[in-house]
């Protein structure tokens, strides 16, 4: 939720961004740090007290090197922005997140965003491989570089993905970048009654492993296209021109054996369907939805996916599910869009669905009522180490702060 | 006082795990690239209960900890440096705790061995992807420590990558685990890597991956070592990334083939060997691009190894390398650098002119896909004039990577031997965004000391175990 009456400021330059956090720290006040706005739904909503510092204008490409596979580019830069320039050289960086013209790269790894094709290109901290950080008193502070192995002291730049903006304000961030597969082919496959377990469990058993195989329940206006008796799976294979065929008969009789008679091959617009999924991760149904991420294991995901969506029925409210079967993750999104008493009903849906999963934690739903809710799931077991993180990052607590986990 | 030490670590391993006799602690006082100190005691603790009360008794009696895996480290991270301090060994702490198939991960413990691991989930048909030279005694935790390497990983990613979750023993004895899908801070990601600087990894949750169906490896042969390079940036630059893209010089080769009958070819100056896991369906493609590149790059053969053996004896001769090395000359010095992978020929020239210039044998054998260097020099150690032409062409290594946009460790790690080439590559800002997360875990500078962050002067010997 983005306050209203809260005050802006662009930085043009990170020498401007630094003397800007430099007076705000030494005079107490605090700032509010925002890429995008793509994921507003994440964390604690900003107290409307703070400086909102916008980093859009910290955008571009600073180096890029298409034979070294690496790039390096400014934090306010735009995913798209960044595709594009890729694309040319036919390269590409799965960060995988929604909305990609809008959200920027420093956004997307100071979310920790995590995408389904992670578990097989790796973890956006894992493609990063430099990062220019701006800590809360101004200095800058650079880690790793653009060789894409390098163990020269602590890890600093993948500690700073997924702290939220609370330790500093990521300007630059270096990637290593990845060859495009040779080809790319996309399904969508409705599920007739009583073919969910077997399609999920042969998805999962594929020797050649999808980039993205996903159960969809639910989403039927945001992600186009047939759905059966119990949702359909979305798949998403890339590889060379060679493996794809094989992959493409694998896949095909796999749904088979699981009683699924009809694959839609959505060839030419795979790359828009999988957008369009992308988007749906964090779709909102006016002020009337929420949506957790539930990080659970491959082998209890259905159960997980199942569990969740039926806790969401039960408040009578209409459950969206997204579940990754390569990775193991379960997004439900509750909403109701003719009701007025959502809010009655979310925190004591926050609490069944923290039965199913401690962690799971909130990635979208500007609702009035989230300051009450768990956002961020229970706290790590590590959670004391973290605070003393902040202290020693931020000791006066000037970036976001209160919007991340436990009160940090 | 150190009496007192020894009588209540006895008390709580058992006299039989706490070593203090010169000899046995002499031992201890090396890993393979320097020798330091003797520490104060060895321990070698079972459990992390055990762990955990040897670090509340050295607090007690001021004693730094160093944690060490099997001593084959390269840059004097294990060793005690001033002297004194407790050594932890997990030569008992070596099991897998627990093999989670069906969600291709594995709960072991950090004295378990690398290739052991690999070796323990193979009939799941997983494995354990990061592959050191050292894996056939190097283990998870000192792997875990270094964020080690190896050739797999020019597209499998380093240990980082493959860490799920840590439990960990802190500097005052409390345990804690961390997971890298917990809300909050990438702890994981912090103390992978940080030489055991910011706690002690009792076990690990770590990813397995599935076997390859199928693995190809070809062989590459170029009558000078640019060639060769020119041709690994161009198969990079194609957007082909094979499983590993190593290189090796002539002078590597002929001692390996001496040492392994490999069946490198002898009369190259430069050898590539690519590995390639995968399906059989990508292979021919995949072999059909690269020899086109490397014949266009003027490769003299290319050689596809047809059979298993063939495969294995071409990885053994790899994997050996270094260890063929001792056929040269007593002693040898490997140093570790990364340059962007586009700047490998100049960096494989200036390596040539630092070692000629310093009149001595280097040897290169390394990740080219990659940009990660390790020039061997060959020396003496009795021989003073070449112990100092070794620093001096090591020195120049680093100065000329730094140059080429590099950095001056791709997986050996910093430990003693770097620490205070840090501020080569990195400005005071940096340095202390780094030991903002010391202060949190290590506030009295006891886990590791001497190690990583710049200072002192070095005052320990190089040398190499015969």
């Amino acid at each position: 939720m983005t306050p209203q009456t809260a005050e802006r400021a662009a930085p043009k330059s990170v020498e401007e961004l630094c003397a800007l956090l430099a007076r705000c720290d030494r005079e107490g006040t605090r700032v509010a740090v925002c890429g995008g706005e793509t994921l507003r739904g994440m964390g604690f909503p900003p107290t409307g007290n703070e400086l909102l510092v916008q980093t859009a204008a910290l955008k571009g490409i600073v180096a890029y090197g298409p034979a070294d596979l690496t790039v390096a580019v400014r934090g306010g830069t735009t995913l798209k922005t960044l595709a594009s320039r890729l694309k040319r050289e036919r390269q590409f960086l799965p960060l995988d997140a929604p909305k990609p013209g809008h959200a920027t790269v420093g956004g997307t790894l100071a979310a920790g965003w995590l995408g389904p094709r992670r578990h097989r290109y790796g973890r956006p901290r894992d493609l990063l491989i430099g990062s220019t950080i701006v800590l809360a008193d101004g200095t800058v502070a650079r880690a790793g570089g653009m060789v894409v192995k390098n163990v020269a002291g602590y890890d600093m730049s993948r500690f700073y993905v997924g702290s939220f903006g609370t330790l500093g304000v990521l300007v630059q961030a270096n990637f290593k970048t990845l060859p495009m597969p040779g080809a790319a082919r996309a399904f969508l496959a409705p599920l007739p009654e009583g073919t969910r377990t077997r399609a999920l469990a042969q998805l999962r058993a594929l020797a050649v492993e999808p980039s993205v195989a996903l159960w969809i329940d639910g989403f039927e206006k945001e992600i186009s296209g047939d759905a059966g008796a119990e949702g359909r799976v979305f798949v998403l294979l890339e590889h060379t021109e060679a493996l794809l065929e094989r992959a493409t008969r694998d896949l095909r009789s796999a749904l088979g054996r699981a009683g699924v008679p009809e694959t839609q091959i959505v060839d030419a617009r795979a790359r828009d369907m999988f957008d369009a999924i992308l988007d749906a991760y964090v779709s909102t149904v006016a002020d009337r939805s929420i949506t957790y991420r539930i990080a659970t294991m491959p082998d209890r995901l259905e159960s997980c996916a199942i569990e969740a969506r039926d806790v969401v029925r039960r408040f009578a409210l209409d459950a969206g599910v997204i579940a990754d079967v390569m990775n193991g993750d379960v997004i439900v999104r509750a909403s109701r869009s003719d009701t007025r008493d959502l809010s009655l009903k979310l925190q004591v849906l926050d609490d069944a669905l923290h039965q199913v999963e401690p962690r799971a934690r909130v990635i979208a739903g500007d609702h009035p009522v989230r300051p009450a809710l768990r956002v961020w799931g229970a706290d790590p077991p590590a959670i004391e180490r973290m605070r003393a993180l902040k202290s020693a990052f931020d000791p006066h607590a000037t970036l976001n702060p209160g919007r991340f986990i436990s009160g940090i | 006082m150190s009496a007192g030490v020894e009588d209540r670590l006895r008390g709580a391993l058992g006299a039989e795990n706490v070593k203090t006799a010169p000899e046995d602690l002499s031992v201890y006082s090396f890993d393979a690239y320097s020798e330091g100190k003797l520490p104060t005691a060895v321990v070698i603790p079972c459990d992390t209960r055990q762990v955990s009360a040897i670090v509340k008794i050295a607090r007690e009696f001021e004693e730094p900890i160093i944690a060490r895996g099997a001593g084959t480290g390269l840059c004097g991270g294990a060793v005690s440096v001033e002297g004194g301090g407790i050594i932890v060994s997990f030569a008992r702490m070596h099991r897998l705790l627990e093999l989670d198939a069906a969600n291709r991960r594995a709960h072991v413990q950090p004295g378990l061995v690398n290739l052991q691991l690999s070796t323990h989930v193979a009939g799941a048909k997983l494995f354990y992807a990061p592959d050191p030279a050292s894996q056939r005694s190097s283990t998870i935790g000192g792997n875990i420590a270094t964020n080690a390497g190896g050739p797999h990983c020019l597209s499998y990613g380093t240990t980082v990558n493959h860490v799920l979750g840590l439990e960990i023993v802190d500097e005052r004895g409390d345990v804690f685990t961390t997971d890298v899908d917990d809300a909050g801070y990438d702890v994981t990601a912090a103390l992978v890597g940080s030489e055991g600087t910011l706690g002690i990894v009792t076990s690990a949750w770590v990813r397995l991956l599935r076997l390859p169906e199928a693995t190809r490896v070809w062989l590459a042969a170029f009558s000078d070592i640019e060639s060769a390079s020119e041709t690994v940036s161009a198969i990079i630059g194609a957007g082909i990334l094979p499983t590993a893209l190593e290189m090796m010089d002539s002078v590597i080769v002929s001692a390996v083939e001496q040492a392994f009958h490999a069946g490198y070819p002898t009369d190259a100056a430069a050898v590539l060997l690519i590995e390639n896991a995968g399906f059989e369906d990508e292979m021919d493609g995949c072999e059909a691009a690269m020899q086109t590149i490397a014949t266009q790059h003027g490769a003299l053969s290319w050689r596809s190894a047809r059979t298993q053996a063939e495969r294995d004896a071409l990885l053994a001769g790899r994997k050996g390398a270094v260890g063929a090395i001792g056929r040269i000359a007593p002693n040898y010095y490997t140093q570790d650098v990364t340059v962007p992978r586009s700047a490998l020929p100049k960096a494989l020239r200036a390596v040539e002119a630092a070692a000629r210039e310093n009149d001595l044998v280097v040897g290169n054998v390394f990740h080219a896909g990659d940009g990660n260097l390790h020039p061997l020099l060959v020396y003496d150690k009795r021989d003073r004039r070449q112990v100092g032409a070794v620093l001096a062409t090591g020195d120049a290594i680093l100065r000329a990577a730094i140059d080429l946009g590099g950095t001056i460790s791709g997986e050996h790690g910093i430990g003693y031997e770097k620490r205070d080439a840090m501020t080569r590559v990195y400005g005071t800002e940096d340095l202390a965004a780094m030991a903002r997360v010391r202060d949190v875990f290590d506030p009295q500078r006891t886990r590791n000391p001497e190690k990583i962050f710049p200072s002192g002067t070095r005052c320990i010997e190089l040398s190499v175990p015969a």
